[in-house]
């Protein structure tokens, strides 16, 4: 099943570069020119109440909602020269186990385990361009640097914290405009997809002292990166009605063989569905739902110690390839701020934050408790 | 061995330049050119002015905008655009300023010479007239001279009422900057018309009506419009406007000849 997705993604891929390089070189959204007969429809419909079709690439920078919700990346594409600089940072709060739908306590966990993890932070620094290269492509560089803390308990009670930090991989993607389109009374629609890899320049062999001993390797959660070259096939749509908007992302990571570790993390896929509404020329708000279900890592990682003392009890369940898994649907609010012609540019600020409303883990894994979002974006 | 190198030479080239590649107009003598006078009528009432609460930089633009789609004075059409289509060879493109409606400033200025040369001087939150002209595959230079950014914003349609736009630039036009854009043949393809808007102010929309010859005219405030110079012979001319449509008749120039027509818009 899953080198069926794989061989699929890829294909799509493949494909779509291949459509690319078929059509004529003119530059605009790859379906232009193959939806006269919806466009003749719409545009007679506009006609009748007055108004006017149009396609095109219909990206304004100067709405607070002209982005999505600051945790939704490759939401839009930009204008033949156009630059975008986004920061963003993450922080991402674990707290207590969970099996299933279970919560389970650390008592629950170290009956079959030697170590429990008890909490756990993830902070993300991320640092993105955008750039639009004509009126079809818009590229997209990301590098995070990634800061990783979990803290532990054993049998004999002991607490112990580890950490990892540094940067992560780094996503390379371009975005390709479908189709567009706007009239006053249907609001606009946009359409694009999204092709990228992940490069892995994340540490997948990080290490901290433990009671097992010094520089030991750390688990998966607390690798930086996948160590494998993954693919990240989408699909976004967004509109625009005066003062509402919305938005549908579909968004995959295919991981492509095997890391130098000898394992490969399980395939992610996420569907992100917002709405917004504009209070005011400046301001925003945003509710967000996040899906995202993610697999169990395929083979393992030979040098991490998975069972301690002579009885082989298993050491961590994070240390254990088939807990790894799950499903999660997040709630998130967010708030968008323009600062329009702020040091001659269009700015935003934007925060976003949330928590889980379900989650199902192949567990004993740590549950997700609530996660922040805040970041500057300037496009010039 | 050198034919078959010279038919390779031209395949390539027809399929470089593709088989839309048209035939540009060329500049020569006009000895004997007639010359066309005319008047645009308008029978009805215009529609009122569109009033625009000025949200962004009132500062500069003002606290409210007006933009009158169709100005008709004593039953005569202001901004109609006069076109004789399909000259190949004929005068100079003569040099044009066309002023905007105040309080914006805005000009439409063509250079002239072998080519259109279209310059848009925005000025006071305007471009210019409401209706001008442009030249596929020609560069035109957007100039802003306003301490505030505008975003250029222009689409082609192939129907004389803009029903159907297409986007062909969405730029930033910078304070006191300016930029120059073509406006490529393929995306212009059929275009009859280019409508510019700023995305910042929704009061700034002007049409300009796709030439390749230097014969147009724009109709005065008395609706009046005079084309010269032009070769003898019969062509299509027509008259556009982005809210009445189009009109167009067959006429014939004699050599030093005058033609006098006459083109009347109904309100509906």
């Amino acid at each position: 099943m899953t080198r069926s997705i794989r061989y699929l993604c890829f294909g799509f891929i493949v494909g779509s570069l291949g459509i690319v390089y078929a059509l004529p070189p003119a530059e605009g959204a790859l379906l232009d020119g193959l939806m006269e007969g919806v466009e003749e429809s719409l545009g007679k419909k506009a006609e009748e109440k007055g108004e006017r079709l149009v396609i095109g690439n219909l990206y304004q920078a100067e709405r607070p909602d002209s982005h999505a919700p600051i945790g939704v990346m490759q939401d839009h594409t930009h204008n033949k020269g156009e630059f975008m600089f986004t920061y963003r940072y993450m922080y991402m709060y674990m707290d207590k186990m969970r099996n299933g739908t279970d919560n389970l306590s650390s008592n629950d966990v170290l009956k079959d385990f030697a170590v429990t993890p008890k909490n756990m932070t993830t902070q993300m620094h991320m640092f993105s361009a955008m750039y639009g290269l004509n009126d079809t492509v818009t590229l997209m560089a990301m590098l995070p640097y990634v800061m990783k803390e979990m803290e532990h308990q054993n049998r004999a009670g002991v607490n112990f914290t580890t950490n990892s930090s540094g940067f992560g991989d780094t996503k390379l993607a371009a975005l390709w405009r479908l189709y567009a389109f706007e009239t006053p009374s249907i609001g606009s629609h946009r359409f694009h997809l999204n092709t990228g890899l992940s490069l892995p320049t994340g540490d997948i062999t990080p290490t901290d002292n433990t009671p097992l001993g010094n520089n030991s390797l750390l688990p998966y959660p607390m690798r930086l990166g996948s160590g494998t070259v993954d693919l990240l096939p989408g699909l976004t749509y967004t509109g625009v009605r005066n003062d509402v908007s919305w938005g549908f992302q579909a968004l995959g990571t295919v991981r492509i063989g095997h890391n130098k570790q000898g394992y490969k993390e399980g395939n992610r896929y996420q569907v992100n569905s917002w709405g917004a509404y504009r209070w005011a020329d400046w301001i925003s708000t945003s509710a967000r739902l996040n899906w995202q279900q993610w697999y169990n890592i395929k083979r393992e990682d030979g040098q991490l110690q998975t069972t301690v003392g002579p009885a082989q009890i298993p050491l961590v369940p994070t240390a254990d390839t088939d807990r790894q898994g799950g499903q999660r649907l997040d709630l998130m609010g967010g708030v968008n701020i323009l600062f329009p012609e702020f040091m001659g540019l269009e700015n935003h600020l934007n925060v976003e934050a949330g928590a889980p409303i379900y989650q199902y883990l192949d567990g004993p894994q740590l549950k997700q408790a609530w996660s922040f979002w805040v970041g500057w974006q300037m496009v010039m | 061995m050198n034919n078959i190198a010279l038919w390779i030479l031209l395949a390539s080239l027809s399929l470089v330049m593709g088989p839309g590649a048209s035939h540009a107009y060329e500049v020569g003598n006009v000895q004997t050119g007639g010359s066309i006078h005319g008047r645009v009528s308008f029978l009805g009432s215009p529609p009122e002015p569109l009033h625009f609460k000025v949200e962004k930089n009132p500062e500069v633009c003002g606290q409210e905008r007006s933009l009158m789609k169709v100005e008709a004075r004593d039953g005569f059409l202001t901004g109609a655009v006069v076109v004789l289509e399909g000259i190949d060879t004929g005068t100079p493109f003569s040099p044009k300023t066309f002023t905007g409606n105040l309080p914006g400033t805005g000009e439409f200025r063509y250079l002239g010479g072998e080519s259109l040369g279209l310059e848009v001087k925005t000025k006071d939150c305007n471009f210019g007239p409401f209706t001008g002209v442009i030249a596929a595959n020609e560069a035109v230079r957007f100039q802003n001279q306003d301490s505030i950014k505008h975003v250029l914003h222009s689409f082609v349609s192939k129907d004389p009422r803009g029903r159907i736009l297409r986007t062909v630039h969405n730029q930033d036009l910078q304070p006191r900057n300016e930029i120059v854009r073509v406006f490529p043949s393929d995306k212009m393809e059929d275009g009859v018309v280019v409508r510019i808007i700023c995305n910042r102010h929704d009061f700034m929309q002007n049409w300009l009506y796709v030439v390749d010859n230097p014969y147009f005219a724009i109709s005065d405030q008395e609706g009046r419009f005079t084309i010269d110079q032009i070769p003898p012979g019969t062509y299509t001319l027509l008259v556009r406007h982005p809210v009445l449509g189009e009109q167009r008749q067959e006429v014939t120039i004699e050599a030093r000849g005058d033609l006098q027509v006459g083109f009347a818009f109904v309100d509906e």
